[in-house]
Order: structure tokens, then sequence, then C-alpha cells
């Protein structure tokens, strides 16, 4: 895997944002780069899910932040509903703003401990100046009470009311898209199925796009259309959430399903199909960035990077010896 | 499929229920302590004093003659005289105008040129932070003291260039200070959400930094007072500070000290007050400090309270068990109240199984481990029994315990990023069991640590014993401390979330290794997690914990398959699994985890459950049989649950 | 290489420091023509003393000689004893490094063992005494405590002299009688600040996994205490030490004033006084240089406490 190009874009009229050839680097010190993000493309539609999965190290988080612009990405393309981010500096891109939202992962730390919960809500409609009168609709939609919030601080609540107010916060500004960064991963499992059902019900009633990134395969599974594999900064496969599961095609998805216990009843076990850890993203792995871990890498894997290529409907792949999807 | 619990019952649980240890301004300042206002208080009154001096019924501070030269305290003059017989309060008092003029001064001009630069250099980064702390660096090189020296000598000791010149010396150290601050606050993630939102560089500065960094730098003000009283009395002391016939701390000292032998106090007065104030403004900056920072606690292991040793109920101690735990309680004694962390849980494990303890956090799963090594916060109380082997280690003294931790119980915690000891190589680590507990030599313990680190998977362990926990990965990392745990051949190892900060892939190949070892060396194994598929695929018996107590317990295949008590059953459901369908609803559990301090009346989970009847308010179940309910679930086979035997 | 890196920047740092403080000292009002002919010599006399000191060269000029003189380790003459500045300071130079050995020593030797102790049971009554009396040491000044160890030691009791100074070459027990009570003077404000950090550092260190874990393989508190925590607890504290030894080869000032001690703070104040510039600028010098090597020092230290600064 480890694959790049964009065979598996959509026309541009069909999708609200547009990824292309995005690059993330950032300096690691005495010189060296972390490739973080390196040529990874994907499209939303307008409404969907998309899910990006992978382990630590394989670029997630940092594509997300490089879709706000914060920081910018080295190179490549994001468009939001034809409009080009990445050519946009200081108030043009701030104007963009208010259409592009962000949840972070950890709830304690996205909230400010000095600030009333609904001062931080508030805050989007005053930097705005827009009248407040969505903020008490807004909170009270992901099940906060407006009355409480007026006079509490963040560390009052608990972790998963810390993700609601998150949520209020993005949603009260009625955003196009939003990126949700690993939103329950510091969850209780409890917890955690309040907010992914939260998170349908609002996208439901506000008719939201959605990224929704986390490690946890089941998690990504359970709210998203399509799934997007990423390892070590490339994209590995995309397909439709149902097919990426049952029929999953590149090596390290298989083996992504068979680590989870209980994952994947058809497969061998996981011991089979991965070896080893994750290299550096400082120094990655010539060729394909997966071929270090892979039982099934041969002498091409080293020498040549797999370009995206559809393996079925709607069903995308970067791999040069897949496994035959069923 | 009974009825999932509707939106509604799920947003009143979610209502504002504040969190324990809430802290309103008030209660901040009500938890200061006597000291702090105390302090307070003096620093109150010499300010008063100071700038009251002209009003007060004091005796002018240059009169000769006020009274007897050298005369002791006496009710006219309650400082006594020096040695013109000057009022030695008076002078104090006056004293105290410099003092508290400049301290208050130089602070505030440090603080107006340190903060806005140190704000700078900690927002802007990049070149601001370059050229800013370079200049620091110069700063820090350049001896302070002797310039100031030289100007006020060279530019006249009067109140204002002493001011200018304490002030701007103090200015590096606002720098560095504002700029750490602002760092640790720019970094965090809401910032970043402040500027999604689209908020300008100001208002973000303002509305979210500036609030932030303004207790730390509160506190350092107070701190930076204390410096500077003292700095102007070291210049005062040498005579350059505000001149004569102006009295100063500093110059009081100063001229006492020729009286030394014949009249101390006209030197010990101006001492005491000047160490009173300075003590006071470094009480008040330190106890703000601690504002940002609570975190106090020793080494030292639980002193088996004596005061209230929890009574336990009378049980039958089994004589061929491994491990046995009986009605084992810890209760926390924290300022809300008493915490019952752990609450009467009771288990048995044999030799060759796996025993997993499951729950979301604040169960009470890792305080049970805890409990039974006996690594317990000083707070605590601890009941109950636990036997290994039929020998109580409840009634051994820390000292005895130690012969047991290691030699035959082992320990893996979750995060093996801070498992290791940074500053030690991984030999050091590996061997210290082993000549600690086994008297092995050096060489026989490395030895004998290579082939523990081949054993768990390590390649090339002889060059691995030289290296240091950060040049590892994770999962090598863990793979390390099991090879510690297991070094002295353990009976039981304790695995607390062993996997939880790995990644899946690295996580599976390590639950292998720890299922494989217990195996090869016939252990029994007490794995604790939250996550209940890895507990059905590794575990041969599972104990389901909520809020300190067991709630459910038996073999691992038939809890999940089978779940009779409520919480079980809603835990199973509301986990997403890989082969729910796509979008598919999880069951929501209502509300949240109880206040450990302040449980609700009869079942702790009742308020949460949808099956919960009047009884279940009022009287707590047993744990009777296998599950602890007054309604426990018919045969409900949850789908999918099932995923043993691969 | 990391090390040339820091050595040069370093060296840049003193370049800057000993230009800056020779312009500043220049600008500063006040004359040491003034200073040593008094205010009725003539015009000749002042333009002929202005020549022999050279001061009616350019600001620039005199610094770049000065400069040049001390790559080869000449200082210049004092304006005013005309003897050289280096041999002066040579001269004083012993006498408070002796006093900062002590001081060190003292605050060092204490700091750890009550630091030590009062992490090991934070909170309770023995932490609690320990912190009450730190605090009250960080809170006197050193001319209040010298003052006051005077008064009991030298005026009451008479077991050490109350001032003078007895050269180590001259008598090594006299030498110390006459060390003793300054550097008691300096160490404990130090002994207290070294302490506090060292408690605060160790009880953060104490809540780390590791400690927990090691406690877990059955190691005494000892052990833990001295093997495990306190060397990844000692960074602060280095730190500190260093900015204090090279902060304090100048400040000892007041010490020095108090007990009568010849030492270099001494010598700087005396020449600030008589408007003796270049003995000032060579006592700059050596305070940069004194600051400069004890940040080396203490680079070169975190890297054996810390093994993960070694690559960074």
């Amino acid at each position: 895997m480890a694959g790049s190009g964009s065979a598996h874009l959509r026309p541009r009229d069909e999708v609200l944002l547009r990824v292309e050839d995005l690059v993330v680097e950032f300096p690691a010190g005495r010189g060296r780069t972390v490739r973080a993000v390196s040529g990874v493309s994907f499209d939303l539609a307008r409404s969907e899910t998309l899910g990006i999965v992978g382990e630590s190290g394989c670029g997630k988080s940092s594509a997300a932040r490089a879709l706000v612009q914060l920081p910018p990405p080295r190179s490549g393309s994001v468009r939001l509903d034809g409009l080009e981010l990445t050519a946009l500096r200081g108030e043009a891109l701030r104007r963009t703003r208010r259409r592009l939202q962000m949840i972070f992962q950890d709830p304690i730390s996205s909230l400010n401990p000095r600030r009333r919960v609904r001062e931080i809500v508030e805050e989007g409609p005053r930097v705005w100046d827009l009248p407040g009168d969505r903020v008490d609709e807004v909170l009270e939609a992901v099940g906060l009470d407006p009355r409480a919030a007026a006079v509490r601080r963040p560390h009052e609540f608990s972790g998963g009311q810390c993700q609601r107010i998150s949520i209020a916060r993005a949603l009260v500004l009625d955003p196009e898209v939003v990126i949700c960064d690993e939103p329950v991963s510091a969850l209780d499992v409890s917890v955690q199925a309040q907010i992914l059902g939260l998170l349908e019900d609002l996208k439901e009633r506000y008719r939201l796009t959605l990224v929704f990134i986390a490690h946890d395969l089941a998690v990504v599974k359970n709210v998203s259309d399509r799934i997007m594999v990423m390892y070590l900064g490339k994209v590995c496969e995309l397909a439709p959430s149902a097919e990426l599961i049952s029929a999953p095609a590149h090596p390290y998805t298989r083996a992504l399903i068979a680590s989870i216990p209980g994952g994947g009843p058809d497969l061998p076990p996981a011991g089979t199909l991965i070896s080893g850890e994750p290299p550096s993203p400082v120094d990655p792995p010539s060729g394909c960035r997966f071929r270090t871990r892979c039982p099934r890498a041969g002498a091409r894997c080293a020498s040549e990077e797999p370009q995206i290529r559809q393996v079925g409907e709607d069903h995308w792949l970067a791999c040069h010896y897949p496994t035959d999807s069923r | 499929m009974r009825r999932r619990p509707g939106p509604d019952s799920q947003a009143t649980g979610v209502l504002g229920r504040t969190r324990p240890g809430s802290r309103s301004a008030a209660g901040v300042l009500g938890r200061m302590g006597p000291g702090f206002w105390a302090a307070a208080g003096w620093i109150a009154l010499v300010l008063l004093a100071a700038v009251l001096a002209d009003v007060l019924p004091l005796a002018r501070y240059d009169e000769t003659l006020a009274g007897p030269p050298r005369s002791g305290p006496s009710a006219a003059h309650p400082f006594g005289t020096d040695g013109l017989g000057r009022d030695v309060l008076s002078r104090v008092v006056h004293g105290a105008r410099v003092s508290l003029g400049v301290g208050v001064g130089a602070v505030l001009l440090g603080l107006g040129i340190g903060a806005p630069l140190g704000i700078l250099a900690g927002y802007r980064r990049r070149a601001a932070d370059t050229v800013i702390m370079a200049v620091n660096d110069v700063a820090q090189a350049f001896p302070a003291l002797v310039f100031a020296l030289a100007v006020v000598a060279f530019a006249g000791a009067n109140l204002r260039n002493v001011l200018i010149v304490l002030g701007v010396l103090g200015v590096p150290s606002w720098v560095r200070l504002v700029r750490g601050a602002t760092l640790t606050y720019a970094e965090r993630e809401f910032v970043l959400a402040a500027r999604v939102l689209g908020a300008r560089d100001r208002r973000i500065l303002w509305r979210e930094i500036v609030p932030n960094v303004a207790v730390p730098a509160a506190s350092y003000a107070f701190i930076g007072m204390a410096v500077v009283v003292v700095a102007e009395g070291g210049l005062a002391f040498l005579g350059l500070s505000v001149q004569a016939p102006t009295p100063t701390w500093g110059g009081l000292i100063n001229e006492g000290r020729t009286l030394l032998e014949t009249a101390p106090h006209v030197v010990l007065a101006p001492s005491l007050v000047m160490f009173l104030t300075v003590l006071s403004f470094n009480l008040v900056g330190d106890r703000l400090r601690a504002l940002t920072d609570v975190r106090e606690s020793g080494l030292e292991p639980v002193r088996e309270a004596g005061a209230a040793p929890l009574p336990s109920a009378p049980h039958e101690v089994r004589a061929g068990c491994l491990l046995q735990a009986e009605d084992l309680r810890t209760h926390l004694v924290t300022p809300r109240g008493v915490v019952r962390a752990v609450d009467g849980v009771s288990f048995t494990l044999e030799r060759g199984r796996t025993l997993a303890v499951v729950g979301e956090s604040g169960s009470g799963k890792s305080m049970l481990i805890r409990s039974i090594l006996g690594l317990l916060p000083g707070s605590s109380v601890r009941g109950g029994h636990v036997y290994l082997s039929g020998d109580d280690l409840t009634a051994r003294t820390p000292a005895e315990m130690r012969s047991v931790l290691g030699p035959r119980l082992g320990t893996v915690f979750q995060d093996p990023m801070t498992a290791l000891n940074p500053v030690r190589t991984i030999g050091t680590q590996v061997t210290e069991p082993l000549r600690v507990h086994l008297r092995m030599g050096r060489r026989q313990a490395r030895a004998e640590a290579a082939r523990l680190l081949a054993s768990v998977g390590i390649p090339d362990p002889e060059r691995m014993l030289r290296r240091y926990p950060h040049q590892l990965s994770g999962g090598m990392r863990q793979r390390v401390t099991i090879a510690m745990a297991l070094s002295c051949g353990p009976d039981v190892l304790f695995a607390d979330e062993p996997t939880t900060a790995l990644d899946v892939t690295v996580q599976d190949q390590v639950l292998r290794l720890l299922h494989r070892l217990r195996e090869e060396r016939d252990m029994a194994m007490v794995l604790v997690s939250h996550d209940l598929s890895l507990v059905a695929r590794w575990a041969d018996e599972v104990i389901v914990m909520y809020a300190g107590k067991v709630v459910e317990r038996g073999p691992a295949a038939e809890v999940f398959a089978r779940p009779r008590m409520p919480y079980t059953e809603a835990l199973l459901r509301a986990a997403p699994r890989l082969s729910d369908p796509v979008h598919h609803r999880l069951s929501v559990i209502p509300g949240r985890p109880p206040d450990l301090a302040d449980l609700p009346p009869g079942c702790a989970f009742q308020p949460r459950c949808p099956y919960a009847e009047d009884r279940c308010a009022r009287e707590a179940p047993p744990l009777t049989g296998s599950y602890a309910c007054w309604y426990p679930l018919d045969e409900v086979v949850v789908e999918g649950a099932d995923s043993r035997g691969r | 290489m990391i090390i040339v890196n820091r050595l040069v920047r370093l060296l840049a740092v003193l370049l800057v420091v000993t230009f800056l403080s020779y312009v500043l000292l220049n600008l500063l009002p006040g004359d040491p023509v003034t200073q040593i002919l008094g205010l009725s010599a003539t015009e000749e006399a002042r333009t002929q003393l202005r020549q022999d000191l050279g001061l009616d060269q350019p600001l620039l000029v005199r610094y770049l000689g000065w400069l040049g003189g001390l790559v080869t380790g000449d200082f210049g003459e004092s304006y005013i004893t005309r003897a050289p500045v280096a041999s002066a300071l040579a001269e004083r130079l012993p006498v408070t490094l002796e006093l900062l050995v002590a001081a060190q020593v003292i605050a060092l030797g204490l700091a750890i063992p009550v630091g030590v102790a009062a992490a090991r049971r934070a909170g309770r009554a023995l932490d609690q005494a320990l912190t009450a009396v730190s605090f009250a040491l960080l809170s006197t000044p050193v001319f209040v405590l010298g003052v006051l160890l005077i008064l009991v030691f030298a005026v009451t009791w008479q077991v050490v002299p109350a001032t003078g100074w007895t050269p180590l070459s001259l008598d090594l027990g006299w030498n110390l009688t006459s060390v003793i009570l300054p550097a008691i003077t300096l160490g404990c404000g130090q002994l207290a600040v070294y302490a506090r950090l060292l408690r605060t550092d160790l009880i953060a260190t104490l809540q780390e996994d590791y400690i927990t874990l090691a406690r877990a393989r059955g190691l005494s508190p000892r052990r833990i205490l001295w093997r495990h925590a306190l060397r990844p607890s000692a960074i602060t504290l280095i730190t500190a030490v260093g900015l204090n030894l090279g902060a304090l080869i100048g400040g000892t000032v007041i010490i020095e004033t108090l007990f009568g001690l010849p030492g270099v703070g001494r010598l700087i104040v005396d020449s600030i006084f008589s408007r003796d510039y270049l003995t000032v600028q060579g006592g700059v010098v050596l305070i940069s240089v004194g600051y400069v090597a004890v940040n080396f020092a203490v680079d070169l230290v975190y890297a054996a406490v810390d093994p993960r600064i070694r690559r960074a």
C-alpha cells in the first residue's frame, strides 16, 4: 500500500470536500523531517460520513488539521465546495472557517478551563457577530441544560459531557463539514455509545457532512458510509464500510481486522498477517510503506510504489499483491 | 429485545450534575488555609502602615532624642530607640514606604515589560521567540548585580533609580515565566478550537491565553516582590538605596550593626519586620502557585491504619487455592468523604487460569489490583483478606510484603511509555529484581536477563540490555516490562490494561505473548480490562465490576453469551462490533457512573437500569451465585458476543 | 557536533556581554580622571592623564584594543592603582571561589537529604516542618542572617571571628574558621531553594508508573528513592545550582562586605565607587566567563543524568 494517486476521486460537481495529493511534513529536529501525510487524496459527498482509520503515526490527525489549514499542508489541494482553501491566507481564510468545524479527542484539554460552558459555546457567534439565539437550541440538542451551562465551567462536567460541549461549540456556527478527530477514544464504552448516537442524530438534524477519524475500526464502521484505511502517511484502501470489513483486499486492512479480538472470523490469525511494529515516519520505507511488515511483500514492493486502482464498485486499493476480494 | 431507553431518559441523566471536587471562587479562597490569610493580613498591615505613616501617632522618624538613646522596647517606643535616640518603630514604618514602594513598583515595571514580550514569544514562536530568547540568554549572562550597583552609584541613589534598575533586572525572569506559561496553553486544543471557530489572534490571546497565564503570573508577582524587597534591602545595606535621612530597612540594619553588642533590638526590629514581610510575600505566592498544581503524595506505603480496620465476614481459607480474595475492601479518605473504591470483592483463582476484571473507569478494577498488592495511597483503609496459597497477605507489613512482590506476584501496567525508568538502562532495570530477590551476581543476572528478554520475543537481547527505554518502540517496551514482571518466576501475573496504550496490531502480539507465557510457566493471570471483546477472547473466568462491587461473575464464555445482570448486558450492547451493520444504533446506558463518595441507595446501578423496580432503590442486591441483581435477565443470548475459540 | 554548537553560542554570548558592559560603563555619568585628580585639577593635567589612560580614543577603538589584550590574558591596568587588573582579580578570586564552593557544599549536602526526606512522606509532619523551616530560610535576607549569625557565634559565644580572612595557604584551621560563617550565611538561602525544588520534583516523580512498578517488584523505599527517583528528579536542581554558581561569582558582595572578606565582589564595588572602569570590566569578564563555563558544565551534567538529552 502506501499508495498514491487520485483515481478514486469523484467528479468535482458531486462532492462537497475534495482533498487531492495532500502532503503534511514537519521538522523533527536535527534537520530531519516527519513525513506525516504523503500524497493522500479523498473526497466527501454532501451528507456523507467518511471514516479514516489507522494506527498511531499513520497521519490521520495531521491530515485532519491540514484540512482546516492549521497548519496549512506542505502541498496539495483542499477544495471546499470548489473553493481552494490552501490558496487562502489571513482574513480570506478566516472567512471560510464557519463552514468547516472540528471536534477533538481530549474532552478536557479542548475546553478552556477558565471560561463558563455557555461562553465557550457562544464564542463562535460572538466572533462572527451573529445573534446568540442558536446557543440554547444547540445546547439542548446535545443534551445539556442551558441554565447549568451558564454558570458552570468545564471541570464540573464529566468527560462525556465535555465532549457534548465540544460538539455544541462546533455546531453552533451551522457548519457544512465537521471533522471529528478521535471524538470517542477517551471515553468509556457506555459514554462512547451515547456520543456516537448523538453524532448520528445531529448529522440528520443539521444535515452535516462528517470526517470521522479513529483508531478503532468497529467505532469507525458504526458511523461511516465509506472508510479509508491509512498507514504511515499513505492510503491503503477505500471502500464502503460494509464491503471494507466483509471483503478487505489490502494486506494491512486484513491484519487490522484480524487483530481485533473476535474481529474477522474468516481471516487467518493476525500473527500470520502482520509482524513487528510501524517504522518511524521520519524515515519511511521505500516503495510500499507497509512492505516491512507485510508477509506478501515482494521485490517490486520495495522499488515501486503502488498506485490506487479500482478493484470493485467504489472499492479502491493501493497494493501490488492484494488478496482477492470475495 | 426489550425497550431501549429513549432519548428523554438519556438527556435527564446527562443534565448538569456537577462533578465532585468542583471549586467556585469562594471555595478556592476557603481552601487556602490559615497561613495564607495570616500572610495576606500581615502584608495588608504593613502596606496600610506605610501609606498612613504620616498620620499615625508616631514620633518623627528623624527626631533625635525622642527618647533616651539605645533604650530597649517600652510603652512609648515599642521597638525602642536607636543610637541617636530616634524612635525605631517610626523608622521601620517609614522604611516600609521605600521597601514596599520599590517592591510593588519594580514588579509592575518588570511585569509591564516582560509579560507582553513573554506572551509574544510564547504565542508567535518562530522569529519573535528566537530573538527574545537570545536576548534573554545574554541578559542571564550579564552580571546584573554589578550593573544595579553601577547605575545606582553613578546615576544617583534615589527611589526612582532603584525602582527602575530592580524592575528592569526582573524583566528576563518575567519573560521566561510568561513565555513558558503561554507555551503550555498555546499548544492546548482549546486554542486550536478557537482558531477553527475563526477567532482572530488578538481575541485568542485575550480570551483564551491571558486568563490562564494570569494565575502563575499573579503567583510570581508576589514571589517577585519578595525578591525585590530583599534586593532593595541589599542595596540599602551597601548604602546604595534611598539616602539618609530617609530610613530604609536595609539601611536600618546596616546602621544597627555597630550597636550589635549594646542594643541588639536596633538590628532585630527591622530584621524581624523585613523577614515577616518577605515570608508573607513568599507564602502568598506559593499558595497561589499551588492552585494550579495539586499533587501531594509521598512514597510511603499504607500504614495498616489501626484507626478503623474494616471488619470482615467469617470465611473459609481454601488450602489448595492459589489466590483467594475474601471481602476485600479499600476505602479512600478524601475531603469529599469516604470513597468506596473497592467494596467487598471476593474471588478465587487457580493455577493456569486467567481471571479477567472488567469495568468502566471508576469501577474500582485498578484499585482492586493495587489493594491486593498493598500498593495503595496513604489515605486509604483496607479491609478483608487476600490469601496466596493460604498465606494471608493482608497480615503482612509492607516490609514483609516485599518478599512476595516480584518473586510470587508479578505486575504489568497499562502504559509502557511510563512503566520504565527513563534514566536507567534496560539491563539495570531487568537485572535489579534478580539481584535483590534472587541474590544473583552481576554476570549471572545479566545472562538471566538476556534469556528473559529472548523469551518475550526481543531480538538481540544482549544489545537491548545496554539501551535506554526511549530508544524502544511501545510494543518493545511492553515486552520489557513483561520480562521484568516475570523475572523472579511469579505464581500470579497481574496485567492492568496491558495493551490499552498499544496499537491494535501490536495489542494482539502482546496478548498472544502473555497467554503463551502463562501456559509455559503454569502461572495464573489477572487481566484487567475495559475491553469486553478482548476479555471474551483471552479470559477463562471474569468478574464484572460496577461502583467497587462485583455485579456478575462466572466463566467468560458464559457471562458474555448469557449475561444475567443488566449492567453486563448493557455494556455488551453499548460496545460497537465489527459484525454490526453500518449505522447500527448502539444501545445506550443512560446517565453516568455514580459518585463513589455518594452512592445511591440500594443497587448502585439502579438509577441507570431500565429494569429497576422499587426494591432496587431500597436494598442492595447481594452477589448470589453468579450475579448481584434482584431482577436478573432471562437467558437472553447476546448475538456475536461469543467470539472465543478462534 | 552539538558541543561545538553550544560552545560557539556561548562565546557569542560572551562577546555581546563584554561589549554591552564596556559601552554601558562608559556611558554612565562619572569620570575616572576627576576621581583621580580631584575637581581642582587643571585642564592640561586632565588632558594629559586622559591621554595616558587612553581615554581620548573613540569608544569602539578602546573596546577592540581591550578585547585584543584580553585574548592574550591582558585585562589592562587599573586607572587608579596602575597595577594590572588581572593580578588584582587573581588575588581576589580564590577568596570568592572558596566561599562559593563551601556554600554550595553546605547547601547541597543538606538539601538532598532534606528534600528526599520531605518527599518520602509528603504532607506529613516531618515534611511540613521541613517546609516551614525552608520557607523561613528562604525569606531571610543574607544580610539579616549574617548579622544574626555574627551576633550569636562571634559576639555572644565568640567561637569564630566576626570578620577578616586568613588565606588557605597561611593556615588551614584559621582559614576554615574565617570561611565557615560566611559560607553558612550564603548557603542557607540556597539550601532552602534546593530542598524545595528537589522535593517538588521528587513528589512528581514518585507519582510515575515506573515508581509504582518498582514497588510492585518488592524493592525497598530507600532503594526506590535513591536509585530510581533521585536522578530523574534532579534536572531542575542542577539548573538551579548552575544558575546560582554563575550569578554568585559577582553576587557575594554583601557577604564579603558584612564579613570583611577581600573577594571579587568587594573589588568590583570598590572599583565602581572609584570609577575604575577597567577593573570593573575585568570583573564583568570573570563573571560572564564563569556563567558560560558553568552553563557548559551543566549541559554536560544533564546528559550524564538523563540519557534522553544525549540525543536531542
